[in-house]
């Protein structure tokens, strides 16, 4: 595209190639664009948007109590972004993390049940033992959970989307079954949320943060080492990018959509065990398990912005913690209505995907000169394919 | 029982009006993943609209032009920016879900407005499906218009040489698409069930998109998907009129999502694959880049 304004001349055109930070600079602008579009919101309401982003930088980031959540909440995004990159990787798509999240919940909860954390008394349950078996359950239940959509994309292609969305939904109901009204789970005193775990089956803690913290971070490492020097990372990887090739190189499409599903459900089950049976003050299926549920949806873009590459959504994940942690925070000091951070999740998505999409293209400011030299320059190379 | 049937027209009016928009788009090339966030958005200004106003026609206005935006959003990165379709729609959905959540919750409860008038208690909206499902049908097979939002779903670079212009023509498919899915948004949260929640919409615009892939793109198939559902969510809502006392209400609800994943499963026959390979519009979900 060219248009010529006095003299001079502007071409948009599509990039052969986009540098990688080309791609990071996309992602930067659409955050910083993301967050000044929801400080309207704060004005709105009379406040200083600078003075609020310092405040909530202040809450979460170097306040005591904001701090810690902050990481716990980050772990909850990062895990969740592993469940997405996985799946991604082969080029599939997984949204189903809320009902993986609760699929891992369950089952954990279920093994506490089933040694009577509902009813025993604290002291009486050795949590060396059980502990371990309610993280196996959990991470068993999300891997299965998950790999029902794998299976069904590979086996019968069906639309991965859909699945893992119902699936999704009908969790969110299986749950409600669960802690309402009667159900096995339901706590003794508080009406539609879950039984309290006894101390001794809480995860433990480790220099005043979940073990489960540091697992997560050991656990984006060797995602990364299998992704890049394993052979099921290798097919994995060729599968995405082309299935019709990996098909040709003996990979089997239900085998690798199955596994990456089940990997990405893993990730969701542990990432439930860590918020719902790790982080202080929680230790339950609360109420809001919906609303935490949906939260895991900052995963999807924490895993797009770090191009699916587990280390790169670390920092993007706290951020991510932080800022939603701190908005919740502010929304209740300035009386904003609920969902201030489902506002930013929105706006961050949309401007992400504009701004990447954006980057493919370049914009060139010539002097009218130079212009027709290079269009004859066009005019000899139509070659390009139709289809991009 | 009758009760129960003429409910679930009313719902399966939404779930048609907003395949039917889906299947339009996809007819030209364009895949819109996100049914369920421009039927949000469009859902929850509407319903705000109509309850600042008082007016149903207000709301309906506001929602038609909300969708037919958001489309047309949806449009200019799938079409001019030629970015990836997918990632486009997971974007609006998301804006969507995020956006309606704050926005919407100040709005929370019930609309307020005397309900929607019916035809002596049949749902209006089915019949507009139907005239909906009709009209498609007759726009996408009978005309020269059809043809042309056809040929740009199947072969850009063949109908481009033939003087069809593919931008235009997917312009055209992702406004009116747009148009069609907010107005099932409008629908569902001013005469479905006209009452604001969080994520009140409860995932009907990834059923509706099932339903687009059950259809073989089909308008008429995707009304009859439709009112299967539409009976479906109602007998989960109200079990006991057929089964009572047989799983907690709660198992019921996740039943609909269940039986969705299900009729996909048994749907997915060799027979049905072939069918529906061979119905694809073949430039779905591909960009297209005209060679200036």
């Amino acid at each position: 595209m060219r248009a010529v304004i006095g003299g001079y001349a502007i071409r948009i055109e599509r990039r052969a190639d986009v540098r990688w930070w080309q791609t990071a600079l996309a992602s930067v602008l659409a955050i910083l664009v993301s967050l000044f579009l929801v400080g309207i919101a704060f004005v709105r309401v009379g406040a200083d948007p600078l003075e609020v982003y310092r405040e909530i930088v202040n809450y979460a980031f170097l306040s005591q109590f904001g701090l810690p959540q902050t990481i716990n909440r980050a772990t909850y995004v990062l895990l969740a972004a592993f469940a997405i990159i996985v799946p991604l990787r082969a080029g599939l798509w997984n949204i189903g993390m809320p009902g993986q999240i609760f699929a891992g919940t369950l089952a954990a909860f279920g093994v506490a049940y089933a040694f009577g954390a509902k009813t025993a008394s604290a002291t009486e349950l050795p949590g060396a033992l059980v502990v371990p078996l309610m993280l196996v359950a959990a991470l068993a239940a999300g891997a299965v959970y998950g790999a029902i959509a794998g299976f069904l994309r590979g086996r019968f292609q069906v639309n991965e989307i859909v699945t893992t969305m119902m699936l999704n939904w009908a969790m969110l109901w299986i749950v409600a079954h669960m802690i309402r009204e009667g159900g096995p789970f339901m706590g003794r005193t508080a009406e539609g949320e879950g039984f309290t775990l006894p101390t001794s089956l809480r995860v433990p803690q480790a220099f005043g943060l979940p073990v489960t913290v540091y697992a997560t971070v050991i656990l984006a490492l060797l995602l990364t080492w299998f992704l890049a020097k394993t052979t099921l990372g290798y097919r994995i990887r060729t599968f995405g990018e082309s299935p019709r090739a990996a098909e040709y190189a003996g990979i089997d499409a239900t085998r690798v959509s199955t596994l990456v599903f089940a990997l990405g459900g893993l990730f969701a089950g542990f990432a439930g065990f860590h918020y719902f049976l790790g982080v202080p003050g929680v230790y339950k299926i609360p109420k809001n398990y919906g609303d935490l549920g949906d939260f895991s949806f900052y995963g999807l873009i924490t895993g797009l912005i770090a191009r699916n590459n587990p280390i790169a959504a670390i920092p993007v994940a706290i951020l991510f913690g932080g800022v939603s942690g701190g908005a919740r925070f502010m929304q209740g000091k300035l009386r904003l209505a609920f969902g201030i951070d489902y506002a930013l999740l929105g706006v961050l998505m949309i401007m992400m995907v504009a701004f990447q999409a954006l980057a493919q293209f370049s914009l060139r400011i010539e002097r009218a000169a130079t212009v027709a030299a290079t269009q004859v320059e066009r005019g000899e190379s139509r070659v390009e394919s139709p289809h991009h | 029982m009758s009760n129960l049937l003429i409910i679930s027209l009313a719902a399966a009016a939404v779930f048609a009006i907003a395949a039917l928009g889906e299947l339009l788009e996809q007819r030209a090339g364009i895949l819109n993943v996100g049914l369920e966030g421009v039927m949000l958005l469009s859902g929850t200004f509407g319903f705000i609209a109509a309850k600042t106003s008082g007016s149903y026609l207000e709301g309906f206005l506001v929602a038609l032009l909300t969708g037919a935006l958001v489309g047309l959003l949806h449009g200019f990165f799938s079409i001019t920016l030629g970015s990836n379709q997918v990632v486009n729609g997971m974007a609006i959905w998301i804006l969507g879900f995020g956006l309606t959540t704050y926005i919407g919750y100040p709005y929370t409860g019930p609309l307020g407005l005397q309900p929607f008038p019916t035809i002596a208690g049949f749902p209006v909206f089915f019949l507009v499906a139907l005239v909906l499902a009709a009209s498609l049908w007759f726009l996408l097979y009978k005309t020269h218009l059809g043809l042309k939002l056809r040929s740009v779903g199947e072969n850009p670079s063949v109908a481009e040489a033939s003087g069809v212009s593919v931008t235009a023509m997917r312009y055209l498919a992702v406004v009116l698409a747009g148009a069609l899915v907010g107005l099932g948004g409008a629908v569902y949260s001013l005469v479905y069930n006209p009452v604001w929640s969080y994520n009140y919409l409860q995932g009907w615009g990834f059923i509706a998109l099932a339903l687009v892939f059950f259809s073989l793109w089909n308008p008429f198939l995707i009304v009859a998907g439709a009112v299967f559902f539409g009976f479906l969510w109602q007998l989960s809502l109200y079990p006991e009129l057929l089964f009572p006392n047989v799983f907690s209400r709660y198992i019921w609800r996740a039943m609909p999502f269940l039986i969705t994943i299900v009729v996909f499963v048994i749907l997915s026959t060799r027979w049905f694959r072939l069918r529906w390979g061979a119905t694809k519009p073949e430039a779905l979900g591909v960009p297209y880049q005209r060679e200036s």
